[in-house]
């Protein structure tokens, strides 16, 4: 984590204690390119996807660099999926082999920084996750699995961490992280990306900030078709790190999409190699996960140079994409004044979320909170309906109850989610596991599955409907 | 009588040499190497060998000999060899005025992508400043070496030629030539080492092959590689760099001559002051997944993994006020031997009886320390030669878990990921006897500790036979493929398949190792790398890209057929 302007935190938390020689670490690196994985022979998400960057990182030999350390992913574990995703049926169904090494590389990368390997890491994963809600039915935005919230509830549960800042960069909003979060008022989430109205998955407007008991730690930040490293680079100077500064996160990590380059194919704005190693340099961020970048050929290899080169203080004044051009990246100004605008919005949210969330405590104390929503899965054409109620509780984030249904290749499920915050108190808690139990005993009709989230003992139970069977996970 | 095979190591306290035929080991020889005089260290192993041949099958019956030499590693230690110039095209990526890389070195305009596109052209001038440059300091020699120039070696051709225009004297090694794996750096290291060291080296080589034929040995003179492979003589000359830790290399072959089957071993070659550690891995040898190290830089150079540790049989053990401490110096041989100080081959002296040298000496050595510790003599013992097994099952344990750890690219590689264990050690050197079964014991696997270990390094290179180790690199949508060896390119049809691409490594496998004098041993190739992509641009496919690596691996030649027990 970085200290700004010479501001130190009043108490910095024990695992960064006496990390004088933090600086002299390498940064931690997980190249895991996939080479046998792919959505389908041509789509954006397969094998050829980062062969490009393979052949850069390797010719230019950093992997050689005493800045730079590599390992090797491994396979997540079903329990670290679990304490994230409710996973339909069940996690072998959603989380593939693919799906745990990529989250399995994130997981390897957090186990090194905190054993004081590595100064800060990158996981070089595929695939990618951030599309990927709380409730997973299939494939939406090319993911199934989200990386950082694995790895963040991995951190929590296995270090004790409690505050975490995800700053999503990909040029897509990360709308799957925003809803796993959206409760939560220990993680802040930030995410800016092309307006919604432009680009999938359509969401990410400035009045998504957070569930009633976590008002304004959720922001969205939606970008102008077109802007350049300066706009990109104005928002992070001026809302971003601001902001990181007030929440005083343990751990900041970028959820590290390519995908806001000039080049890509997918989206439409004008992000260069060098504006995302001076975001990565400003950031600082202890861990980045790939996510989104389908310009696999003329944006990747640099862009990944890039964010390696800053992560681990290489100086990166030699990089640039070969059609680069210097004059290309001035902000138009109308552009600036919109974003401006922006800023001064989320700023102010962010500094009332305190109050936002007390109002509703004190209004709405003991009362069920519902939403409803509908939720699109495009890669695997799959509708989900959703309603999801939160108890507000006077004295902890509360729990929450989601019940899902929905018709995909499989077939159709309904099914019954309960969610228990890590630091939920034990009213909460106790009422939640009764919940779960009577939940289980009365609606074999009504659902197929009902699972039980219960992050504040680590324990995952799935119980089938219709067999009358439970499972730990 | 069969076949004969010859083989000479020079270490770097003793040059060892066997002369061997049908399974068992004729004659050996030892010499301390003389640093200064590595020719003359060989010429004595080798005369010693050669008086119980006869002069009739100094001809007829000696298929091979083999050299395995420290040349290259002392003179880049020493700071020897030619003055070099190195000029870099590294086009976009790491600022390579930021790295400590070598005296005289340039960097210039220019750049190729990985497709081998050209993005940035060469600047003529620049070049012919630089030329101007070098020659006014007085360098002859100059190393070219473009970031993807296997791709593409159109500018490193053009820098030679601009400068051969101006100075037709300058020698210039192009990075293509040197090696084609990615890694612009250790090629540039690579490039560099080979300017440097190839007219020693030919000198070298050229004394040795007169001095052999003097001695009226006509058979194929080959050198022993870091892959534990072979090459002929006159392939060395181009790369010398190839040469180096052949040392260790000798000691895996050795390993590999006295087992010749598909267990896991680890091989500890326990020397007077460093143990060097090695892994076969179900009849395979590890290879270090980076390339040899040369005075600290990573090279393209191939090599076993091996790892050295600060401690021998000779080195010298200390109380150290609360424990005993074991190297890292050596003041000499064992006290039994006459040496100056106590060492863990008078532990294990003591602990044997007497069976390795004087007891007496070793009794007086360890006794000194043994008042200091408060211990008594024979308690010593076994406590050093438990801090010395302590030692090299750490290591041991270290290289097994950094083999586990070493990188993956693929899913099935990481699902499939195994642990092995070994099933044996393999003592080889004169200490071995000492410490190899106690430490096996501690691994709960054999010990093989055979008669031939204190000369298996040398054995090692008298049965190796050759390797080489071929990567292509084929594009559909530009038509060519790339080879790492040689700097050959050629055309590849846009059609063309993986299968093709696999046939056509293959047969340029072939082509090489005639070349090289090593035809028959082609048909040991086997395929190590088959990758296909295709490249999807909008939603169809428009070309295809291949890596095929295709590899005569290092192994024992045909004619030997392992030891007689
Ligand atoms: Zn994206
Ligand atoms: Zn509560």
């Amino acid at each position: 984590m970085k200290e700004k302007n010479g501001n130190i935190s009043a108490s910095p938390p024990a695992w960064k204690k006496g990390s004088g020689g933090k600086e002299a670490l390498p940064t931690g690196l997980v190249f895991f390119p996939a080479f046998d994985w792919a959505i389908s022979p041509t789509h954006p998400e397969r094998e050829e996807r980062l062969l490009y960057t393979r052949d850069q990182l390797f010719e230019e030999g950093v992997m050689d660099l005493p800045q730079i350390r590599q390992y090797q992913p491994r396979l997540a574990d079903h329990k670290d999926i679990a304490r994230v995703h409710f996973c339909v049926p069940d996690i072998e169904t959603q989380a593939t082999e693919a799906h745990r090494v990529a989250a399995g590389g994130a997981l390897v990368i957090a186990d090194a920084l905190m054993k004081g390997e590595i100064k800060n890491g990158f996981a070089l994963v595929r695939p990618p996750g951030h599309h990927a809600m709380r409730v997973a039915h299939g494939n939406r935005g090319f993911c199934n699995i989200n990386n950082e919230p694995v790895m963040v509830e991995y951190l929590r549960q296995k270090y004790g961490l409690q505050r975490i800042a995800v700053i999503d960069t990909d040029v897509h909003h990360g709308d799957g992280t925003q809803d796993i979060y959206w409760h939560d008022p220990d993680v802040l989430f930030i995410s800016f990306h092309q307006d919604g109205r432009t680009l999938y998955p359509g969401s990410g407007f400035t009045n998504e900030i957070g569930g009633p008991l976590a008002a304004g730690t959720t922001l969205n930040v939606p970008l102008p078709p077109g802007t350049t490293d300066e706009g990109i680079l104005f928002v992070l100077d001026n809302l971003v790190l601001p902001i990181i500064d007030e929440f005083e996160p343990e751990l900041i990590v970028n959820s590290a999409g390519q995908d806001n380059h000039y080049s890509d194919p997918l989206a439409n704005m004008s992000f260069s190699a060098r504006g995302y190693a001076i975001l990565n340099e400003k950031l600082a961020p202890d861990i980045a996960v790939l996510e989104g970048g389908y310009s696999i050929e003329t944006a990747l290899p640099y862009v990944n140079m890039g964010i390696i080169m800053a992560m681990a203080g290489i100086d990166y004044s030699n990089l640039y994409e070969p059609d680069f051009r210097e004059d290309r990246f001035k902000e138009d100004p109308r552009n600036l004044k919109k974003l401006e605008g922006i800023v001064q919005e989320l700023t102010a949210v962010f500094r009332r979320r305190q109050e936002l969330v007390q109002s509703t405590r004190l209004q709405k104390s003991g009362s069920l909170l519902q939403r409803n929503r509908q939720i699109y899965y495009d890669t695997d054409q799959i509708r989900e309906a959703q309603k999801e109620a939160l108890r507000v509780c006077p004295d902890c984030p509360g729990c929450l109850l989601i019940d899902s249904q929905a018709s995909g290749p499989r077939g159709h499920f309904r099914v019954y989610c309960i969610n228990i915050h890590i630091r939920c108190c034990p009213q909460c808690r106790q009422e939640a596991r009764d919940h779960y139990a009577e939940m289980c005993r009365q609606t074999k009709e009504l659902f197929d599955y009902v699972y039980l989230q219960d992050r504040a003992a680590d324990l995952y139970l799935q119980y089938d409907c219709h067999l009358n069977a439970e499972d730990m996970v | 009588m069969s076949k004969i095979l010859v083989g000479i190591d020079v270490g770097g306290t003793f040059t060892d040499g066997v002369v061997c035929a049908g399974g068992k080991i004729l004659d050996s020889a030892k010499h301390p190497t003389e640093e200064g005089d590595l020719q003359g260290s060989i010429f004595a192993v080798l005369d010693d060998l050669l008086q119980g041949v006869k002069k009739d099958d100094l001809a007829n019956k000696i298929i091979q000999v083999v050299l395995s030499t420290t040349l290259v590693t002392n003179l880049l230690a020493a700071g020897g060899g030619e003055q070099v110039a190195l000029i870099m095209i590294p086009g976009p990526g790491l600022n390579l005025k930021q790295l400590d890389f070598f005296p005289h070195t340039y960097i210039i305009s220019g750049a190729v992508d990985f497709r081998g596109k050209i993005i940035e052209p060469l600047k003529q001038t620049q070049v012919e400043e630089i030329g101007t440059l070098i020659t006014a300091a007085g360098i002859k020699k100059v190393a070219v070496v473009g970031k993807f120039s296997q791709r593409n070696n159109s500018h490193e051709r053009l820098v030679e030629e601009i400068l051969k225009n101006r100075h037709p004297h300058l020698e210039i090694v192009r990075g293509f030539e040197v090696s084609g794996q990615l890694n612009f750096l250790r090629r540039a290291v690579t490039a560099y080492y080979t300017a440097v060291t190839r007219d020693k080296w030919a000198r070298f080589a050229d004394s040795i092959k007169k001095a052999l034929r003097k001695r009226g040995i006509v058979s194929p003179i080959n050198i022993l590689k870091a892959d534990g492979g072979t090459m002929p003589l006159e392939v060395s000359l181009h790369n010398p760099c190839e040469t180096v830790f052949s040392g260790p290399a000798a000691s895996v072959m050795g390993a590999f001559a006295l087992t010749m089957d598909q267990q896991t071993s680890v091989v500890v070659d326990i020397g007077g002051t460093t143990t060097d550690l090695a892994l076969i891995l179900e009849g395979r040898p590890l290879y270090a997944s980076r390339g040899a190290v040369l005075s600290g830089r990573y090279t393209h150079v191939r090599s076993f993994a091996v790892r050295s540790m600060a401690l021998g049989g000779d080195s010298t053990l200390r109380w150290t006020g609360n424990k005993i401490s074991v190297g890292p110096d050596r003041l000499g041989p064992a006290a039994c031997f006459g040496g100056p100080a106590a060492t863990p081959t008078d532990a294990v002296n003591i602990l044997e009886k007497g069976k390795l040298g004087s007891l007496s000496l070793s009794h007086r050595a360890l006794e000194e320390i043994s008042k200091q510790a408060g211990l008594k003599v024979e308690k010593l013992a076994r406590e050093v030669v438990r801090r010395v097994n302590d030692r090299l099952k750490d290591g041991i344990d270290d290289m097994f878990r950094s083999w586990e750890q070493e990188p993956a690219y693929k899913i099935w590689e990481i699902v499939n990921k195994r642990q092995v264990r070994p099933d044996r050690i393999v003592g080889i050197g004169a200490a071995a006897g000492a410490f190899i079964p106690a430490l096996a014991e501690r691994f709960g696997c054999q010990a093989l500790v055979h008669r031939y270990s204190p000369v298996a390094n040398a054995l090692g290179a008298a049965v190796a036979r050759p390797t080489l180790s071929l990567l292509l690199h084929a594009d559909t949508q530009r038509q060519s493929y790339y080879l790492n060896l040689e700097g050959i390119t050629g055309k590849f049809s846009s059609d063309g398949q993986l299968a093709d691409a696999k046939d056509l490594a293959q047969k340029k496998l072939q082509e090489i190792a005639e070349k090289r004098g090593i035809g028959k041993y082609a048909d040991h190739r086997e395929i190590f790398l088959e990758e296909q992509f295709n490249m999807i641009r909008g939603w169809s496919t428009t070309g295809k890209l291949f890596d095929v690596g295709v590899q005569i691996a290092s192994g024992i030649i045909d004619e030997f057929k392992g030891v007689q027990p």
